[in-house]
């Protein structure tokens, strides 16, 4: 987040009372609102027109008015997709990336409208239904999107506490080595514990545990509590390790689970789009096939 | 107070050598130039980098004296107090420098060098590892896999399947009920698996061919010619959504599916809503201006008056289409008063009364359904019937034989004329007068009075077909070829032919609701009721009014049939929630 001066007023002279302003301005906030001001009124123009027409003999995708949204839904749909190659060409100015990205966010949102409408609340177990509900499924795992990206990066940030990722791993591998070593003297039981601890990966939890961040079956943890009884002096230096390569494995995997909720709506929001482009053209090709 | 400072180095084979030194010294220093006590060769390590200090209780103070920091099990510092019987781990550049105590109590400091460059910017793979790219299928993979999973299931499966049939076959297209945007109406939920019954070409909207294959009698509304000049120059919106649809390939205006729109679930197709017919007839009479109509829109707000198919000449029959604003007056060659028989204190009721139950009649006068009986199917009314309906009050005997009434045929003047022209019958001998009065008062006798009573000489041939004999009592006789006889009757059971009255959708009402029969005393008086009494409950379609009845043209009015269609309607069960 970059801080600059406020323009024209010399440094020098001006002491305490130097002020300061963020010129950041996330994606929702981009312009002003600006694409969040162009959704609505695409989306009142929607509503607008679905209320006043009166198509017989009901509301439908089959009526000049569905048609239209139709049509701007699909055209909508795909320029959203394209999110997804514009993203690896990063430009300022106004049609910059986050320009690109307040807009996707904003008229994505609008989709709901406009699609629904389409439907003119006609569902069904079809490929024109399976279109909407993935359509939506993208929606709502990109509203989660929003939610991780509008809050979870502070959170990373602190728990970060200015160590690099590398460095949480290189600290772990520091105390492990120490660990190794000052574990020497201890019996077969204990050493057993020791490089149970050790031998656990500390990325080898799969999605459920990285995302709840409930490790139950922690080997260190284990390890802590079975050298606990030992008062020697090897095993009372053994358990110090262990308890600070606690502490680093509890920052390490907060920052997996932070990391984890900031990725898995991507897993769901790339698929079921690419899922939405392909039931979407059966849609519309499937419409005109049997016309 | 000694500092044991090991230093591991490896061999180009890999053998490690182990250099141990004793300093005794509280202070060392660590950095690259040579005088340092451990001495740091790699340029990332500055010329002085750190000094180490050893205080009581083997407390090791560690703090860089340069602009650089070091690495602390890990982390970035430039200060540090370790416990050397715990333990650290310290890194300068690519060395690391782990801290412990000896057996003997002095500081052992091991120092080697960690093969590669890497410590210092960290490890990408490692790094990648906390993201979940191992951990979920990748979404490359699954997007693709998901895309060409639904591309085949919803798209080419039905296109192969339909493009390949044999179309004499009778199994349908594999796959394209998921194409189906919802259910077929209730004529045609029979065809629910047979798409291509309709949808007979590919990228070809659906003909109306293909729909007269089946109904194949059906009416055109009116000639083709005629119906596109009543479409006549539509709205500029209009033209614009016609242009799009054609450029589509759809056909129309007026083809069969702009008005049965089909697919929208179990629903009847046959009653269009009043829009498809207000399009044309909302300004017929600007572009078709030799049409009969009047404009029609709304049937509460634009709608012409009735024209009921009046008789205007009873002798002919001619039946005359006439405004029910123009105060049509109608010649059914009747006389006949509905106020005479509908007075309940009239003449009419007290006979009526008398005769009672034995005709359904009520003590309270003549009812309308008395003489008017309804049709099975409760649509309209049967004509009114001499013998059934009349004949209780208007007797038509005119002799008695042996407790036997003879009767006129009603409605056959010759065999009124050879009925009262027969040998056998005597009218000078009123029926039933050949008894007498006994004794004193019997003819002869002392109270015997003849009077000169008004006698009826029975009926008479040349007064039964006058004004005043039986049959001028609700005829008006007149000479046909000739013959004497009387005006024949027209009772019409339909006065408009070209739209749907249905009596039983409205047997909630009283019949003097909408006929004003009992202020009739002429059988001229039309007893229809306009459009005005229709709209107290009936409103058209556009209208919101919740305790009225919306009313489509469909209602009334057929499309394909409009001269006979009617006839083959059936009644409507439509729910009337007043």
């Amino acid at each position: 987040m970059a801080t600059v001066q406020k323009s024209g007023v010399p440094e020098s002279g001006r002491g305490a009372n130097r002020e300061y302003q963020s010129s950041h301005e996330g994606f929702l906030r981009h312009r002003g609102f600006r694409w969040m001001k162009i959704a609505t009124a695409l989306c009142v123009i929607a509503i607008a027109a679905y209320f006043l027409t009166d198509p017989k003999p009901r509301p439908s995708g089959s009526t000049w008015v569905g048609y239209t949204l139709g049509t701007i839904g699909a055209l909508l749909i795909v320029w959203l997709s394209l999110l997804g190659i514009r993203k690896r060409a990063i430009t300022e100015g106004r049609w910059s990336l986050k320009a690109w990205t307040s807009a996707h966010v904003y008229l994505g949102l609008s989709l709901i409208v406009v699609a629904t409408l389409h439907t003119g609340f006609q569902f069904g177990w079809n490929v024109h239904t399976l279109a909407y509900a993935l359509m939506m499924l993208v929606i709502l795992s990109g509203l989660f999107g929003i939610w991780a990206y509008s809050t979870l990066p502070s959170a990373l940030s602190t728990n970060r506490e200015q160590m690099t990722q590398g460095q949480m791993i290189d600290a772990i591998r520091a105390l492990d080595r120490q660990l190794n070593d000052a574990a020497q003297p201890l019996e077969r039981a204990q050493s057993d514990l020791v490089i149970a601890a050790l031998d656990e990966d500390p990325f080898g939890a799969g999605l459920l545990r990285r995302l709840s961040g409930h490790y139950p079956q922690c080997a260190t943890q284990a390890a802590i509590m079975g050298l606990a009884g030992e008062h020697d002096a090897a095993s009372e230096r053994v358990e110090k390790l262990l308890v600070r390569r606690k502490a680093q494995l509890e920052r390490l995997r907060r920052q997996m689970r932070l990391k984890a909720m900031l990725e898995v709506w991507l897993y769901v929001h790339v698929p079921a789009t690419m899922a939405l482009l392909a039931a979407l053209t059966a849609h519309i090709i499937s419409v005109f096939y049997y016309w | 107070m000694t500092f044991r400072i090991r230093q591991i180095e490896i061999t180009a084979t890999g053998r490690e050598i182990v250099r141990d030194r004793d300093v005794s010294t509280d202070t060392i220093a660590i950095g690259r130039s040579t005088e340092n006590d451990i001495h740091l060769p790699d340029l990332a390590v500055e010329a002085r980098h750190a000094t180490m200090a050893l205080h009581s209780g083997g407390r090791l103070e560690v703090a860089a004296t340069g602009s650089l920091g070091f690495v602390r099990d890990g982390v970035d510092t430039r200060s540090a107090v370790i416990d050397s019987r715990g333990g650290a781990e310290l890194g300068f550049g690519t060395y690391r420098v782990t801290v412990s105590q000896d057996t003997d109590g002095a500081v052992l400091l091991t120092v080697r060098q960690t093969d590669s460059a890497a410590t210092r910017s960290g490890d990408l793979e490692e790094k990648r590892r906390f993201s979940l790219q191992g951990v979920l299928p990748g979404k490359r993979m699954v997007s693709w896999g998901l895309g060409l999973l639904i591309l085949l299931a919803f798209l080419a499966v039905p296109i192969i399947s339909h493009a390949t049939r044999d179309p004499d076959s009778k199994k349908g297209v594999i796959g394209d009920a998921s194409w189906n945007p919802g259910g077929l109406s209730l004529a045609h939920r029979s065809l629910s698996d047979r798409c291509e019954t309709c949808h007979v070409k590919a990228f070809v909207s659906v003909r109306d061919e293909t729909c007269r294959t089946c109904h194949k009698d059906v009416h055109d509304h009116a000639d083709p010619q005629r119906l596109a000049l009543a479409r006549g120059n539509m709205p500029l919106g209009d033209r614009i959504l016609w242009s799009v649809a054609h450029a589509f390939g759809k056909k129309g205006p007026g083809a069969c599916q702009d008005c049965h729109i089909e697919h929208q679930g179990p629903t009847r197709l046959d009653a269009p809503s009043q829009k498809f017919c207000s399009d044309c007839h909302v300004r017929l009479k600007s572009n078709l201006p030799d049409t009969r109509l009047g404009n029609a829109g709304d049937f509460g707000k634009l709608h012409p008056q009735f024209t009921p198919a009046v008789v205007t000449d009873a002798m002919t029959r001619k039946r005359t289409p006439v405004s029910l604003d123009d105060a049509p007056r109608q010649d059914d060659g009747l006389a006949f008063s509905h106020k005479l028989h509908l007075d309940p204190l009239g003449g009419v009721a007290r006979m009526a009364a008398n005769i009672g139950a034995e005709r359904g009649y009520r003590p309270g006068g003549l009812q309308c359904q008395n003489c008017h009986h309804k049709t099975e199917d409760g649509v309209r009314f049967k004509p009114v019937q001499m013998e059934r309906d009349c004949e209780a009050c208007h007797s038509l005997a005119y002799d008695k034989v042996g407790g036997i009434f003879r009767k006129l045929h009603h409605g056959d003047v010759n065999q009124l004329i050879a009925d009262l022209s027969a040998r056998d019958y005597h009218p000078s001998l009123p029926a039933g007068t050949n008894r007498e009065r006994p004794g004193q008062y019997a003819p002869g006798g002392l109270y015997s009075f003849n009077y000169s009573a008004p006698a009826w000489h029975g009926l008479q041939l040349r007064g039964a077909l006058s004004k005043d004999g039986i049959c001028g009592e609700c005829h008006r006789p007149t000479t046909i070829n000739g013959k004497l006889g009387v005006v024949p009757v027209t009772q019409p059971m339909r006065y408009m032919e070209h739209g749907w009255f249905d009596h039983a959708a409205h047997k909630q009402e009283k019949c003097e609701s909408c006929h004003a029969a009992k202020t009739s005393t002429m059988s001229s008086d039309l007893l229809l009721p306009g459009i005005k009494d229709c709209r107290t409950c009936h409103v058209g379609e556009s209208s919101a009014a919740k305790d009225k009845v919306v009313s489509s043209c469909a209602m009334c009015h057929g499309y394909h049939t409009t001269a006979i269609g009617s006839e083959k309607r059936k009644p409507m069960a439509t729910k009337i929630a007043l």
